[in-house]
């Protein structure tokens, strides 16, 4: 069994020198939480300090429940082999966070994708406003309450479905002359 | 085409007959279903031994196959590819995506339904259609250009206006342009 030496190490270093709180996931999996101002801060100590040099993602969640967006930038060190998480929350209303690109160039295409599916400012971001989507005009696509099935019926054409398609259990008991088994009788269409 | 007896005219049966064995696909892969193509072309399913081969340039081309899901971003350079092509000219939907959106139904960035933009002379269904199915999709092809009824160039020419509005919902900034066929 492993001893996650490593692991808690490592979690010990960042969470005492930041005072946030973090978890060890399992083995080669950290997480910490910390501020949004904090988050370059952290990344830039852990990649000059511990050797995490490698951004491998940068992922928004979106909780649109708690009115928040959680911003996950995992890192890597090639010595240690542990995936380092830095989780932060910003507020969903006018979402702003600091841009990183300065760290690791390769943040920006991260954040530009961000900025286009999420509608989150990042100051001081250079490239063009259109990244993945062409003539777009509606609000940011990856956003929970864009209603993505209402504006696929309303822009795109949907092709009516067959009249005689039927339901493949159905026809076969019907015409084996056998009944529907029990636990498929909630997804029939026949109601 | 057909003559007062019902035929085709020999002239036609001679164009049509060499037309149908020489289809010269344009190599062009739109989403997932690019990849069955190679293994169409290579030795186990040899499609050249229908005539079928791959095409450079669009204006080489006779058929334009949509392999799979169009994203709206595609579609744009799609009718652009689409409208540089030479009569006759054909167009092979492929896979369920092309025919009513696939799992991708419901997506705001591919289109569902691909015969609102192009006229379609084939729909291979599947997802993925295998080899086979591409292959006997393409002798489906060859029947209607021998029996001359595989004229959807001449459809688009004649019906722009109507693709051009479904064209234009989509693609709002519209920068393409204009040929005189």
């Amino acid at each position: 069994m492993n001893e996650l030496i490593n692991e808690n190490n490592l979690l010990k270093k960042v969470a005492t020198a930041y005072n946030i709180k973090g978890n060890v996931i399992r083995d080669r999996r950290v997480e910490v939480f910390a501020n949004k101002e904090l988050v370059s801060s952290i990344l830039l100590y852990a990649k000059l300090q511990l050797g995490y040099v490698h951004l491998a993602h940068i992922t928004c969640i979106d909780w649109i429940e708690e009115g928040d967006f959680e911003l996950v930038y995992t890192i890597w060190s090639p010595v240690e082999r542990i995936h380092l998480f830095v989780k932060t929350r910003i507020n969903r209303v006018n979402p702003e966070m600091e841009n990183i690109d300065g760290i690791w160039d390769q943040a920006n295409t991260y954040e530009r994708e961000m900025r286009e599916m999420f509608g989150i400012q990042f100051p001081g971001l250079i490239g063009e406003h259109e990244f993945i989507l062409e003539d777009w005009d509606q609000i940011p696509p990856m956003l929970k309450e864009f209603d993505t099935h209402k504006y696929a019926s309303e822009t795109f054409f949907t092709r009516p479905g067959r009249e005689d398609a039927q339901d493949v259990r159905e026809t076969l008991s019907k015409r084996s002359g056998t009944d529907v088994p029990d636990f498929a009788k909630k997804y029939s269409r026949e109601t | 085409m057909e003559n007062d007896k019902n035929s085709q005219k020999i002239v036609d049966y001679i164009q049509n007959f060499a037309r149908k064995h020489s289809i010269f696909v344009l190599a062009y892969g739109t989403g997932c279903g690019a990849i069955e193509i190679p293994a169409t072309m290579t030795s186990r399913y040899d499609a050249e031994r229908f005539g079928i081969r791959g095409a450079a340039t669009p204006r080489q081309a006779d058929v334009l196959l949509i392999t799979g899901y169009l994203s709206t971003k595609t579609l744009k350079r799609v009718i652009r590819v689409y409208e540089q092509m030479q009569e006759p000219k054909y167009v092979m939907g492929f896979g369920s995506c092309t025919i009513n959106g696939g799992m991708y139904y419901d997506s705001y960035n591919t289109i569902n339904g691909l015969d609102q933009y192009l006229p379609v002379d084939v729909y291979i269904n599947g997802c993925m259609p295998r080899p086979e199915a591409v292959i006997s999709g393409f002798v489906k092809l060859q029947e209607l250009i021998q029996q001359g009824k595989a004229e959807n160039g001449k459809k688009y020419r004649e019906n722009l206006e109507h693709y051009r509005t479904n064209q234009k919902k989509i693609i709002k900034n519209w920068r393409m342009p204009d040929y005189n066929w």
